[in-house]
Protein backbone atom coordinates (compact mmCIF):
# COMPACT_ATOMS: atom_id res chain seq x y z
CA UNK A 1 0.00 0.00 0.00
CA UNK A 2 3.18 2.41 0.58
CA UNK A 3 4.10 1.69 -2.74
CA UNK A 4 0.95 2.43 -4.03
CA UNK A 5 0.76 6.12 -2.76
CA UNK A 6 -2.26 5.71 -0.92
CA UNK A 7 -0.71 7.03 2.56
CA UNK A 8 1.13 9.75 2.13
CA UNK A 9 5.29 8.96 2.66
CA UNK A 10 7.88 11.09 4.08
CA UNK A 11 9.85 12.35 1.50
CA UNK A 12 12.39 13.77 3.68
CA UNK A 13 13.00 15.08 7.37
CA UNK A 14 13.54 19.29 7.57
CA UNK A 15 14.69 18.96 11.61
CA UNK A 16 11.60 18.37 13.09
CA UNK A 17 9.02 18.57 10.29
CA UNK A 18 8.01 15.55 8.30
CA UNK A 19 8.12 16.36 4.43
CA UNK A 20 5.37 14.02 2.92
CA UNK A 21 4.61 13.80 -0.29
CA UNK A 22 1.73 15.47 0.38
CA UNK A 23 3.53 18.79 1.35
CA UNK A 24 5.61 17.81 -1.75
CA UNK A 25 3.10 18.14 -4.08
CA UNK A 26 1.17 20.78 -2.78
CA UNK A 27 4.60 22.85 -3.31
CA UNK A 28 4.30 21.83 -6.89
CA UNK A 29 1.15 23.01 -7.13
CA UNK A 30 1.47 26.21 -5.18
CA UNK A 31 4.58 26.61 -7.91
CA UNK A 32 1.99 25.99 -10.98
CA UNK A 33 -0.62 28.34 -9.98
CA UNK A 34 2.20 31.11 -9.16
CA UNK A 35 3.81 30.52 -12.60
CA UNK A 36 0.46 30.75 -13.70
CA UNK A 37 -0.70 33.68 -12.22
CA UNK A 38 2.25 35.60 -12.73
CA UNK A 39 2.17 34.16 -16.64
CA UNK A 40 -1.07 35.62 -17.13
CA UNK A 41 -0.63 38.71 -15.14
CA UNK A 42 2.45 39.91 -17.02
CA UNK A 43 0.96 41.81 -19.81
CA UNK A 44 -2.65 42.47 -18.71
CA UNK A 45 -4.10 44.68 -21.36
CA UNK A 46 -8.32 46.52 -21.36
CA UNK A 47 -8.63 44.60 -24.56
CA UNK A 48 -7.89 40.88 -23.07
CA UNK A 49 -6.83 38.23 -24.97
CA UNK A 50 -8.29 34.77 -24.40
CA UNK A 51 -6.30 33.68 -21.71
CA UNK A 52 -6.57 36.95 -20.12
CA UNK A 53 -10.15 36.43 -20.93
CA UNK A 54 -10.87 33.10 -19.22
CA UNK A 55 -8.87 34.15 -15.83
CA UNK A 56 -11.10 37.52 -16.39
CA UNK A 57 -14.22 34.83 -16.25
CA UNK A 58 -12.60 32.57 -13.00
CA UNK A 59 -12.39 35.53 -11.07
CA UNK A 60 -15.64 37.43 -12.12
CA UNK A 61 -17.24 33.93 -11.35
CA UNK A 62 -15.77 33.76 -7.64
CA UNK A 63 -16.99 37.49 -7.54
CA UNK A 64 -20.72 36.34 -8.50
CA UNK A 65 -20.76 33.48 -6.40
CA UNK A 66 -19.19 35.76 -3.17
CA UNK A 67 -21.19 38.54 -3.57
CA UNK A 68 -24.45 36.20 -4.09
CA UNK A 69 -23.80 34.64 -0.80
CA UNK A 70 -22.52 37.83 0.93
CA UNK A 71 -23.38 40.65 -0.68
CA UNK A 72 -21.13 43.76 0.34
CA UNK A 73 -17.94 40.84 1.43
CA UNK A 74 -16.31 40.26 -2.07
CA UNK A 75 -13.12 42.19 -1.60
CA UNK A 76 -12.34 40.67 1.83
CA UNK A 77 -13.71 36.93 0.85
CA UNK A 78 -12.31 36.63 -2.28
CA UNK A 79 -8.58 35.64 -1.88
CA UNK A 80 -9.70 33.17 0.96
CA UNK A 81 -12.69 31.72 -0.96
CA UNK A 82 -11.07 32.17 -4.30
CA UNK A 83 -7.60 30.45 -3.60
CA UNK A 84 -9.85 27.77 -1.63
CA UNK A 85 -11.62 26.34 -5.19
CA UNK A 86 -8.67 27.35 -7.42
CA UNK A 87 -5.94 25.32 -4.91
CA UNK A 88 -9.05 22.19 -4.29
CA UNK A 89 -9.81 22.40 -8.37
CA UNK A 90 -5.96 21.71 -8.89
CA UNK A 91 -5.29 19.54 -6.19
CA UNK A 92 -8.42 17.51 -6.85
CA UNK A 93 -7.54 17.15 -10.42
CA UNK A 94 -3.49 16.16 -9.65
CA UNK A 95 -4.25 13.09 -9.48
CA UNK A 96 -4.95 12.10 -12.35
CA UNK A 97 -1.59 12.52 -13.38
CA UNK A 98 0.21 9.34 -13.38
CA UNK A 99 2.38 9.16 -10.18
CA UNK A 100 1.11 12.04 -8.77
CA UNK A 101 -1.56 11.82 -6.04
CA UNK A 102 -3.86 14.90 -4.77
CA UNK A 103 -2.71 16.43 -1.33
CA UNK A 104 -6.49 15.92 -0.44
CA UNK A 105 -6.33 12.03 -0.27
CA UNK A 106 -4.76 13.33 3.15
CA UNK A 107 -6.61 13.71 5.98
CA UNK A 108 -3.99 16.11 7.59
CA UNK A 109 -3.89 18.55 4.57
CA UNK A 110 -8.07 18.50 3.87
CA UNK A 111 -7.84 18.78 8.47
CA UNK A 112 -5.25 21.83 7.79
CA UNK A 113 -8.12 23.29 5.14
CA UNK A 114 -11.12 23.01 7.50
CA UNK A 115 -9.39 24.11 10.35
CA UNK A 116 -8.01 27.28 7.74
CA UNK A 117 -11.97 27.84 7.34
CA UNK A 118 -12.92 27.50 11.00
CA UNK A 119 -10.31 29.84 11.90
CA UNK A 120 -11.35 32.56 9.05
CA UNK A 121 -15.20 31.95 10.10
CA UNK A 122 -14.37 33.29 13.29
CA UNK A 123 -11.49 36.36 11.79
CA UNK A 124 -13.77 36.93 9.23
CA UNK A 125 -16.76 37.19 12.07
CA UNK A 126 -14.91 38.86 14.55
CA UNK A 127 -13.28 41.26 11.93
CA UNK A 128 -16.46 42.46 10.64
CA UNK A 129 -18.27 43.08 13.98
CA UNK A 130 -15.80 42.65 16.80
CA UNK A 131 -14.64 40.04 19.41
CA UNK A 132 -17.75 40.77 21.85
CA UNK A 133 -20.69 40.67 19.90
CA UNK A 134 -19.79 37.99 17.57
CA UNK A 135 -19.27 35.78 20.12
CA UNK A 136 -22.24 37.16 21.93
CA UNK A 137 -24.29 35.34 19.28
CA UNK A 138 -23.29 31.66 20.54
CA UNK A 139 -25.61 32.80 23.20
CA UNK A 140 -28.63 33.41 20.74
CA UNK A 141 -31.24 32.66 20.83
CA UNK A 142 -30.87 31.26 24.19
CA UNK A 143 -27.15 30.97 26.12
CA UNK A 144 -28.29 26.91 26.49
CA UNK A 145 -27.88 26.83 22.93
CA UNK A 146 -23.84 27.56 23.46
CA UNK A 147 -22.94 24.01 23.91
CA UNK A 148 -24.55 22.98 20.66
CA UNK A 149 -23.13 25.89 18.63
CA UNK A 150 -19.35 24.68 19.60
CA UNK A 151 -20.54 21.00 18.73
CA UNK A 152 -21.65 22.39 15.64
CA UNK A 153 -18.74 24.59 14.88
CA UNK A 154 -16.59 21.09 15.33
CA UNK A 155 -18.53 19.01 13.93
CA UNK A 156 -19.02 20.78 10.16
CA UNK A 157 -15.44 21.27 10.73
CA UNK A 158 -14.55 17.60 10.90
CA UNK A 159 -17.37 16.61 8.53
CA UNK A 160 -15.77 19.24 6.04
CA UNK A 161 -12.55 17.51 5.98
CA UNK A 162 -12.87 14.18 6.09
CA UNK A 163 -15.86 15.02 2.99
CA UNK A 164 -13.12 16.18 0.97
CA UNK A 165 -10.89 13.24 2.23
CA UNK A 166 -12.92 10.23 2.20
CA UNK A 167 -14.05 11.00 -1.47
CA UNK A 168 -10.64 12.37 -2.95
CA UNK A 169 -9.14 9.11 -1.02
CA UNK A 170 -11.81 6.70 -2.34
CA UNK A 171 -11.94 7.68 -5.84
CA UNK A 172 -8.02 6.75 -6.28
CA UNK A 173 -8.29 3.53 -3.93
CA UNK A 174 -11.08 2.33 -6.40
CA UNK A 175 -8.76 3.66 -9.53
CA UNK A 176 -6.16 1.38 -7.66
CA UNK A 177 -8.66 -1.79 -6.87
CA UNK A 178 -9.62 -1.18 -10.88
CA UNK A 179 -6.22 -1.31 -11.78
CA UNK A 180 -5.25 -4.35 -10.25
CA UNK A 181 -8.31 -6.52 -10.52
CA UNK A 182 -9.62 -5.33 -14.64
CA UNK A 183 -5.66 -4.47 -15.80
CA UNK A 184 -4.93 -1.41 -18.05
CA UNK A 185 -7.39 0.63 -19.61
CA UNK A 186 -10.38 -0.65 -17.19
CA UNK A 187 -10.17 2.43 -14.77
CA UNK A 188 -10.73 5.08 -17.42
CA UNK A 189 -14.02 5.58 -16.04
CA UNK A 190 -13.74 5.78 -12.73
CA UNK A 191 -11.07 8.86 -14.06
CA UNK A 192 -13.52 10.38 -15.94
CA UNK A 193 -15.48 9.99 -12.47
CA UNK A 194 -13.01 11.55 -10.39
CA UNK A 195 -12.89 14.79 -12.91
CA UNK A 196 -16.45 15.74 -12.04
CA UNK A 197 -15.68 14.24 -8.59
CA UNK A 198 -12.92 16.47 -7.60
CA UNK A 199 -14.90 19.60 -9.65
CA UNK A 200 -18.00 18.86 -7.40
CA UNK A 201 -15.79 18.16 -4.38
CA UNK A 202 -14.08 21.41 -4.80
CA UNK A 203 -16.97 23.34 -5.38
CA UNK A 204 -18.62 21.85 -2.36
CA UNK A 205 -15.70 22.51 -0.35
CA UNK A 206 -15.38 26.15 -1.02
CA UNK A 207 -19.39 26.73 -1.23
CA UNK A 208 -19.71 25.40 2.66
CA UNK A 209 -16.22 27.50 3.23
CA UNK A 210 -18.49 30.49 1.80
CA UNK A 211 -21.81 29.51 3.36
CA UNK A 212 -19.93 29.14 6.90
CA UNK A 213 -17.70 32.66 6.75
CA UNK A 214 -20.77 34.28 4.97
CA UNK A 215 -23.35 32.91 7.83
CA UNK A 216 -20.44 34.13 10.78
CA UNK A 217 -20.51 37.67 8.86
CA UNK A 218 -24.05 37.99 8.43
CA UNK A 219 -25.31 36.61 11.63
CA UNK A 220 -23.51 39.87 12.85
CA UNK A 221 -25.16 42.31 10.61
CA UNK A 222 -28.37 40.38 10.99
CA UNK A 223 -27.62 41.15 14.65
CA UNK A 224 -26.48 44.68 14.69
CA UNK A 225 -29.70 45.35 12.51
CA UNK A 226 -32.26 43.84 15.24
CA UNK A 227 -29.86 46.05 17.79
CA UNK A 228 -30.67 49.15 15.53
CA UNK A 229 -34.25 48.44 15.21
CA UNK A 230 -34.85 47.88 19.22
CA UNK A 231 -32.60 51.55 19.59
CA UNK A 232 -34.85 53.34 17.19
CA UNK A 233 -37.73 52.23 19.15
CA UNK B 1 7.31 2.47 12.55
CA UNK B 2 6.41 1.30 8.42
CA UNK B 3 3.46 1.41 6.52
CA UNK B 4 2.62 -2.44 7.29
CA UNK B 5 3.44 -1.68 11.02
CA UNK B 6 1.19 1.17 10.98
CA UNK B 7 -1.61 -0.80 8.98
CA UNK B 8 -1.07 -3.72 11.32
CA UNK B 9 -2.01 -1.15 13.82
CA UNK B 10 -5.08 0.55 12.61
CA UNK B 11 -3.38 3.74 12.30
CA UNK B 12 -3.11 4.15 8.59
CA UNK B 13 -4.58 6.21 6.37
CA UNK B 14 -6.35 8.24 9.17
CA UNK B 15 -3.36 8.89 10.59
CA UNK B 16 -2.75 12.85 10.99
CA UNK B 17 0.85 13.91 10.38
CA UNK B 18 1.16 17.13 12.34
CA UNK B 19 4.02 18.25 10.17
CA UNK B 20 2.04 17.91 7.09
CA UNK B 21 -1.04 19.77 8.58
CA UNK B 22 1.02 22.44 9.79
CA UNK B 23 3.00 22.64 6.04
CA UNK B 24 -0.34 22.58 4.94
CA UNK B 25 -1.81 25.67 6.87
CA UNK B 26 1.13 27.83 6.12
CA UNK B 27 1.22 26.78 2.60
CA UNK B 28 -1.94 27.59 1.88
CA UNK B 29 -1.66 30.83 3.89
CA UNK B 30 1.33 31.89 1.40
CA UNK B 31 -0.82 30.93 -1.92
CA UNK B 32 -3.58 32.88 -0.24
CA UNK B 33 -0.98 35.59 -0.48
CA UNK B 34 0.61 34.62 -3.55
CA UNK B 35 -2.52 34.50 -5.44
CA UNK B 36 -3.91 37.76 -3.97
CA UNK B 37 -0.56 39.88 -4.95
CA UNK B 38 0.21 38.18 -8.09
CA UNK B 39 -3.07 37.50 -9.60
CA UNK B 40 -6.46 39.02 -8.04
CA UNK B 41 -5.03 42.00 -7.69
CA UNK B 42 -3.89 42.62 -11.12
CA UNK B 43 -6.92 41.04 -12.87
CA UNK B 44 -9.09 42.69 -10.61
CA UNK B 45 -7.36 46.05 -11.12
CA UNK B 46 -7.72 45.73 -15.06
CA UNK B 47 -11.37 44.73 -14.37
CA UNK B 48 -11.54 47.89 -12.44
CA UNK B 49 -10.18 50.17 -15.08
CA UNK B 50 -12.46 48.31 -17.57
CA UNK B 51 -15.87 48.69 -15.55
CA UNK B 52 -14.61 52.45 -15.07
CA UNK B 53 -14.02 53.06 -18.75
CA UNK B 54 -17.53 50.89 -19.12
CA UNK B 55 -18.87 53.32 -16.99
CA UNK B 56 -17.18 56.48 -18.31
CA UNK B 57 -18.14 55.14 -22.16
CA UNK B 58 -21.93 54.39 -20.46
CA UNK B 59 -21.84 58.52 -19.22
CA UNK B 60 -20.16 59.88 -22.36
CA UNK B 61 -23.08 57.82 -24.15
CA UNK B 62 -25.83 58.81 -21.78
CA UNK B 63 -24.47 62.40 -22.13
CA UNK B 64 -24.58 62.11 -26.25
CA UNK B 65 -28.09 60.87 -25.80
CA UNK B 66 -29.09 63.38 -23.78
CA UNK B 67 -27.46 65.84 -26.37
CA UNK B 68 -29.04 63.68 -29.52
CA UNK B 69 -32.68 64.05 -27.77
CA UNK B 70 -32.03 67.51 -27.17
CA UNK B 71 -31.16 67.76 -30.63
CA UNK B 72 -34.17 65.96 -31.95
CA UNK B 73 -36.85 67.51 -30.16
CA UNK B 74 -35.21 71.12 -31.10
CA UNK B 75 -34.94 69.79 -34.62
CA UNK B 76 -38.81 68.53 -33.93
CA UNK B 77 -39.81 72.29 -32.75
CA UNK B 78 -38.21 73.48 -36.09
CA UNK B 79 -39.50 71.16 -38.19
CA UNK B 80 -42.96 72.10 -36.54
CA UNK B 81 -42.38 75.47 -37.26
CA UNK B 82 -41.26 74.84 -40.80
CA UNK B 83 -44.77 72.88 -41.01
CA UNK B 84 -46.69 75.89 -39.57
CA UNK B 85 -44.48 78.61 -41.63
CA UNK B 86 -45.12 76.05 -45.16
CA UNK B 87 -48.91 75.86 -43.72
CA UNK B 88 -48.95 79.86 -43.50
CA UNK B 89 -47.42 80.95 -46.71
CA UNK B 90 -49.55 77.47 -48.40
CA UNK B 91 -52.52 79.15 -47.06
CA UNK B 92 -50.98 82.90 -48.65
CA UNK B 93 -50.03 81.28 -51.46
CA UNK B 94 -53.89 79.95 -51.93
CA UNK B 95 -55.18 83.12 -51.04
CA UNK B 96 -53.18 84.72 -54.39
CA UNK B 97 -54.05 82.32 -56.70
CA UNK B 98 -57.95 82.55 -55.58
CA UNK B 99 -57.42 86.60 -55.78
CA UNK B 100 -55.42 85.86 -59.27
CA UNK B 101 -57.95 83.16 -60.27
CA UNK B 102 -60.74 85.80 -60.11
CA UNK B 103 -58.89 89.02 -61.57
CA UNK B 104 -58.15 86.30 -64.52
CA UNK B 105 -61.85 84.71 -64.81
CA UNK B 106 -62.97 88.99 -64.78
CA UNK B 107 -60.90 89.06 -67.10
CA UNK B 108 -61.77 86.22 -69.26
CA UNK B 109 -65.24 87.14 -68.26
CA UNK B 110 -64.86 90.85 -69.79
CA UNK B 111 -62.90 89.45 -72.62
CA UNK B 112 -65.85 87.15 -73.35
CA UNK B 113 -68.83 89.67 -73.15
CA UNK B 114 -66.07 91.50 -75.52
CA UNK B 115 -66.19 88.55 -77.94
CA UNK B 116 -69.77 88.07 -77.48
CA UNK B 117 -70.57 91.97 -78.65
CA UNK B 118 -68.09 91.33 -81.82
CA UNK B 119 -69.49 88.05 -82.59
CA UNK B 120 -73.18 89.91 -81.92
CA UNK B 121 -71.87 92.44 -83.98
CA UNK B 122 -70.57 90.39 -86.56
CA UNK B 123 -73.77 88.41 -86.79
CA UNK B 124 -75.92 91.33 -86.73
CA UNK B 125 -74.08 92.58 -89.71
CA UNK B 126 -74.16 89.14 -91.33
CA UNK B 127 -77.77 89.26 -90.39
CA UNK B 128 -77.94 92.62 -91.95
CA UNK B 129 -76.06 91.90 -95.42
CA UNK B 130 -78.19 88.86 -95.67
CA UNK B 131 -80.92 90.71 -95.32
CA UNK B 132 -79.56 93.15 -97.89
CA UNK B 133 -78.67 90.59 -100.23
CA UNK B 134 -81.86 89.31 -100.03
CA UNK B 135 -83.64 92.89 -100.67
CA UNK B 136 -81.12 92.95 -103.76
CA UNK B 137 -81.79 89.99 -104.91
CA UNK B 138 -85.52 90.20 -104.18
CA UNK B 139 -85.13 93.17 -106.17
CA UNK B 140 -83.28 92.28 -108.90
CA UNK B 141 -85.57 89.03 -109.03
CA UNK B 142 -88.64 91.85 -108.69
CA UNK B 143 -86.86 93.69 -112.15
CA UNK B 144 -86.29 90.76 -113.84
CA UNK B 145 -89.77 89.70 -113.31
CA UNK B 146 -91.30 93.24 -113.94
CA UNK B 147 -88.72 93.19 -116.87
CA UNK B 148 -90.27 89.73 -118.43
CA UNK B 149 -93.67 90.62 -117.36
CA UNK B 150 -93.65 94.33 -118.85
CA UNK B 151 -92.27 93.09 -122.41
CA UNK B 152 -94.72 90.78 -122.79
CA UNK B 153 -97.76 93.00 -122.37
CA UNK B 154 -96.16 96.21 -123.21
CA UNK B 155 -97.62 97.85 -126.02
CA UNK B 156 -98.68 101.04 -127.76
CA UNK B 157 -101.53 101.84 -125.70
CA UNK B 158 -98.96 101.42 -122.17
CA UNK B 159 -96.65 103.86 -124.28
CA UNK B 160 -99.21 106.54 -124.92
CA UNK B 161 -100.29 105.94 -121.74
CA UNK B 162 -96.62 107.01 -120.62
CA UNK B 163 -96.30 109.74 -122.98
CA UNK B 164 -99.73 111.37 -121.23
CA UNK B 165 -97.89 110.62 -117.95
CA UNK B 166 -94.95 112.13 -118.92
CA UNK B 167 -96.65 115.36 -120.77
CA UNK B 168 -98.64 115.77 -117.13
CA UNK B 169 -95.87 115.54 -115.54
CA UNK B 170 -93.75 118.07 -117.41
CA UNK B 171 -96.60 120.23 -116.89
CA UNK B 172 -96.71 120.12 -113.26
CA UNK B 173 -92.76 120.72 -112.61
CA UNK B 174 -91.97 122.93 -110.09
CA UNK B 175 -91.42 126.54 -111.35
CA UNK B 176 -88.04 126.37 -110.59
CA UNK B 177 -87.22 122.83 -111.85
CA UNK B 178 -88.99 124.05 -115.10
CA UNK B 179 -86.93 127.23 -115.56
CA UNK B 180 -83.60 125.58 -114.71
CA UNK B 181 -84.73 122.65 -117.94
CA UNK B 182 -85.95 125.77 -119.89
CA UNK B 183 -82.57 127.69 -119.52
CA UNK B 184 -80.68 124.60 -120.20
CA UNK B 185 -83.10 124.17 -123.46
CA UNK B 186 -83.15 127.09 -124.63
CA UNK B 187 -79.15 127.82 -124.58
CA UNK B 188 -78.95 124.24 -126.70
CA UNK B 189 -78.71 124.24 -129.98
CA UNK B 190 -78.86 120.60 -130.59
CA UNK B 191 -82.03 118.69 -131.90
CA UNK B 192 -84.32 117.45 -129.46
CA UNK B 193 -84.07 113.42 -129.92
CA UNK B 194 -87.46 111.75 -129.13
CA UNK B 195 -86.81 107.75 -128.57
CA UNK B 196 -89.62 105.46 -128.14
CA UNK B 197 -90.09 101.74 -128.33
CA UNK B 198 -92.89 102.15 -130.84
CA UNK B 199 -93.36 104.50 -133.45
CA UNK B 200 -95.52 107.23 -132.19
CA UNK B 201 -98.16 108.01 -134.19
CA UNK B 202 -98.96 111.73 -135.45
CA UNK B 203 -100.69 113.06 -132.49
CA UNK B 204 -98.29 111.89 -129.80
CA UNK B 205 -95.90 113.63 -131.76
CA UNK B 206 -97.72 116.71 -132.44
CA UNK B 207 -98.84 116.69 -128.44
CA UNK B 208 -94.90 116.24 -127.82
CA UNK B 209 -93.67 118.52 -129.79
CA UNK B 210 -96.22 121.46 -128.53
CA UNK B 211 -95.42 120.42 -124.93
CA UNK B 212 -92.41 120.79 -125.41
CA UNK B 213 -92.23 124.11 -127.41
CA UNK B 214 -94.83 125.69 -124.85
CA UNK B 215 -93.49 124.13 -121.87
CA UNK B 216 -89.79 123.95 -121.85
CA UNK B 217 -89.74 126.48 -124.81
CA UNK B 218 -87.09 124.83 -127.16
CA UNK B 219 -86.94 126.16 -130.93
CA UNK B 220 -84.92 123.34 -132.58
CA UNK B 221 -86.07 120.15 -134.73
CA UNK B 222 -87.81 116.99 -132.91
CA UNK B 223 -86.25 114.04 -134.15
CA UNK B 224 -88.08 110.57 -133.20
CA UNK B 225 -86.08 107.23 -133.26
CA UNK B 226 -87.45 103.63 -132.19
CA UNK B 227 -85.69 101.26 -129.47
CA UNK B 228 -87.15 98.21 -129.06
CA UNK B 229 -85.32 97.95 -125.74
CA UNK B 230 -87.17 100.43 -123.99
CA UNK B 231 -89.84 98.07 -123.89
CA UNK B 232 -92.73 100.78 -123.74
CA UNK B 233 -92.59 105.16 -123.42
CA UNK B 234 -90.05 107.70 -124.36
CA UNK B 235 -87.27 109.30 -123.98
CA UNK B 236 -86.13 112.77 -124.72
CA UNK B 237 -83.02 113.95 -125.05
CA UNK B 238 -82.53 117.68 -124.90
CA UNK B 239 -78.74 118.76 -124.73
CA UNK B 240 -77.24 117.18 -121.84
CA UNK B 241 -80.74 116.48 -120.53
CA UNK B 242 -82.49 113.19 -121.00
CA UNK B 243 -86.29 113.21 -120.22
CA UNK B 244 -87.14 109.31 -119.25
CA UNK B 245 -90.20 107.79 -119.33
CA UNK B 246 -90.04 104.57 -120.58
CA UNK B 247 -90.39 100.98 -119.28
CA UNK B 248 -86.46 100.40 -119.64
CA UNK B 249 -84.99 103.07 -117.28
CA UNK B 250 -87.52 102.70 -115.06
CA UNK B 251 -87.10 99.30 -114.29
CA UNK B 252 -83.18 100.16 -114.43
CA UNK B 253 -83.84 102.98 -112.03
CA UNK B 254 -84.75 99.56 -109.65
CA UNK B 255 -81.77 97.74 -110.51
CA UNK B 256 -79.36 100.52 -109.88
CA UNK B 257 -81.53 101.25 -106.52
CA UNK B 258 -80.95 97.07 -106.01
CA UNK B 259 -76.84 98.24 -106.64
CA UNK B 260 -77.11 100.94 -104.42
CA UNK B 261 -78.16 98.92 -101.50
Amino acid sequence: MENSGIIAGIVFQLGPLQVTNTVVTTWVIMGVIAVLGWLITRHLRMEPGPVQTAAEGVISAIEESIDAVAPGHMGHLLPFIGTLWLFLIIANLSGLIPGVHSPTRDLSATLALAILVFLSVHWFGIRTQGVKAYLHHYLRPSPIMLPFHIISEVTRTIALAVRLFGNIMSLEMTALLILLVAGFLAPIPILMLHIIEALVQAYIFGMLALIYVAGSVQSQQLTQQKHNEQIKE
Amino acid sequence: MNTAEKARTGDTILELNWSTFILEIINFLILIWILKHFFYKPVLDVIARRRAGIEKNMEDAQSLHSEAKALQKQYENRLAEWDHERQAAREALDKEIQVERERQMSVLQATLEEERGKNRFVAQRQLEASRLHSEKEALMQGAQFATKLLSAVSGPELEKRLIDLFLDELSSLPTEQLSKLQDTAGKSSNNILVTSAHPLDSNNRQSLERILHETIAVSGPVLYEQDKALLAGIRISIGAWILRANLLDELKGFTDFAHEI
